[in-house]
């Protein structure tokens, strides 16, 4: 029995197998590859900031929007990337030369790395993990990975990119009339434009509360949790049962000043509206209520803008020491938050005591605080 | 020209800055394991999702030869392709669903949601399609 032959690169009679279309998909996908890179290597910054690197503390919601649209291209690049997966497909059986084989393994790291990015992405915002290696170093690696050979990529492409780079006419397939494919290349691109709109619409919602309710694919919910604000790590999860009868804060500066629970309510309290934006994308706003960072530096003798070491009850976990650099704790909206949304802060939360400071990610807002150490 | 070799020498050397962090932050064992799931996912793509689509189309293209179906092939192949797409993406939730790693992880019920979805897909293509069909039953 013989085999049937492999397909060449001449099985597939689309027409829509083209360079044009290539191209505007294309071009999509790399403005969703280009936020989503920005925002990242954003939020990369912020949780490690180089020396040489001076992050401000407004605007308050700058995180949120960046982080909530780093999920947000990333969703949508899945479709996207899927159809330009498709239009260049026939080339994957195209007769390999010595010539394009460097081209090809170009691609090859391209595809591999930003479909593995696009799912460990994905998946982390479930909070699930089932690959053997640590998503957030492979995320960061992969991401300037996929950034060179895409420029390799355009660089190798330039010519056709040029070519069609603006409407060419659209070669009609010789074997059926257009009336019978039915599909032209704008209702490709209308259908395709509609495919990441509809992943978008049902997935932002976890970012912006107004589309919560229609949020069918997002993996959170903005008002649902204790006192209306999802948790990602839980005080059971962090180890931290409750707090003992004789705990006490304290902040070591210039003075070391040591206060109980009650002595921490009768210092002046502050409000802030600050959301909460986590690197998972969701976010939502809450209404705190605590003592200014830059009162309490003040109270022990040290500068406002100060560097401050923040110690959590947690154990274990990447988070149960952050740094505030100075810019967070001067700002008069970063507090030590002891009330959220009216309430007294709920263990989950972070009771008796946590940070809150504008354009932070989640992470560094550091919860279950017994402890703060002026360093300069 | 120059251009495009500036672009390729960019692009060379931001690659090389992603293989060498990735060097440092993995382990051995992790650096072994890590092509694997990069070929796997160029599998998954290639050999699995970009097949099906190509099947699919090439099966809708086929039934489109009858007679008047070219006008309604659009919503069949649109409704198809967004069933097929948003089905992709709630995979992992329906499979993570009750397993969040709080009650606030995962807090809907795909299952319910994802048929929802589906569902007015479908009714939506099938009102497209029907009111493309009774043009064609006016004209003729």
């Amino acid at each position: 029995m013989k085999l049937p032959a492999p397909p060449t690169e001449k099985s597939f009679p689309s027409p829509l197998h083209h360079p044009r279309v290539a191209t505007v998909i294309g071009r999509w996908l790399a403005v969703a590859v280009l936020v989503c890179f920005l925002t990242g290597l954003f939020s990369h910054f912020q949780q490690h900031t180089p020396a040489w690197l001076h992050i401000p503390s407004r605007p308050a919601s700058l995180y949120r929007v960046t982080q909530g649209l780093h999920v947000f291209s990333g969703t949508i690049a899945v479709p996207l990337l899927l159809a330009k997966l498709w239009t260049v497909y026939p080339k994957l059986f195209a007769k390999p030369e010595l010539k394009g084989l460097l081209e090809k393994a170009s691609i090859l790291v391209l595809v591999s790395a930003m479909a593995l990015e696009l799912f460990i992405g994905y998946l982390n915002t479930l909070q699930w993990y089932p690959w053997p290696f640590p998503f957030k170093e492979t995320h960061y690696a992969l991401a300037w990975i996929i950034i060179g050979a895409l420029l390799v990529h355009i660089a190798v492409k330039l010519p056709l990119i040029r070519t069609h780079w603006r409407r060419t006419a659209e070669v009609v397939a010789e074997s059926l009339p257009p009336a019978i494919t039915g599909m032209t290349r704008r209702g490709l691109f209308r259908t395709v434009a509609g495919a990441a709109s509809l992943v978008g619409i049902s997935t932002i919602g976890q970012s912006v509360p107004a589309f919560g309710p229609i949020a069918v694919l997002a993996p959170r919910k903005p008002n649902v949790g204790p006192q209306g604000l999802p948790v990602n790590r839980t005080a059971e999860a962090a180890g931290v049962p409750g707090i003992p009868a004789d705990w006490r804060f304290t902040i070591s500066g210039p003075q070391q000043l040591s206060y109980t629970i009650d002595q921490l309510r009768a210092l002046p309290q502050s409000r802030s509206d600050l959301p909460i934006a986590c690197v998972e994308g969701w976010s939502q706003g809450a209404r705190w209520e605590g003592i200014r960072i830059r009162d309490l530096l003040h109270l022990c003798g040290a500068p406002a803008s100060s560097r401050v070491r923040v110690v959590s009850m947690e154990k274990g976990g990447f988070y149960a020491t952050t740094e505030l650099p100075p810019e967070f704790a001067a700002d008069p909206l970063t507090l030590l938050a002891l009330r959220l949304n009216g309430g007294e802060l709920a263990l989950d939360h972070g009771f008796p005591a946590r940070i809150i400071a504008p354009n932070r990610p989640g992470v560094l807002q550091t919860k279950w605080v017994h402890r703060l150490e002026v360093i300069s | 020209m120059k251009t495009r070799a500036a672009l390729a020498a960019f692009g060379v050397g931001f690659g090389l800055w992603g293989v060498w962090l990735m060097l440092q932050s993995l382990q051995p064992a992790q650096l072994i394991r890590l092509p694997l799931w990069l070929g796997g996912v160029v599998i998954a793509d290639d050999f699995i999702l970009v097949p099906t689509t190509v099947a699919v189309g090439w099966l809708v293209t086929r039934w489109s030869i009858g007679p008047d179906r070219h006008r309604t092939v659009g919503a069949v192949r649109t409704t198809l392709l967004y069933v097929g797409i948003t089905t992709l993406i709630a995979i992992p939730l329906l499979l993570r669903q009750g397993k969040g790693a709080n009650p606030t992880v995962l807090p809907r019920d795909y299952l319910r949601d994802w048929l929802l979805l589906e569902a007015t897909i479908i009714l939506a293509g099938l009102a497209v399609f029907l009111i493309q069909r009774s043009r064609i039953t006016q004209r003729s």
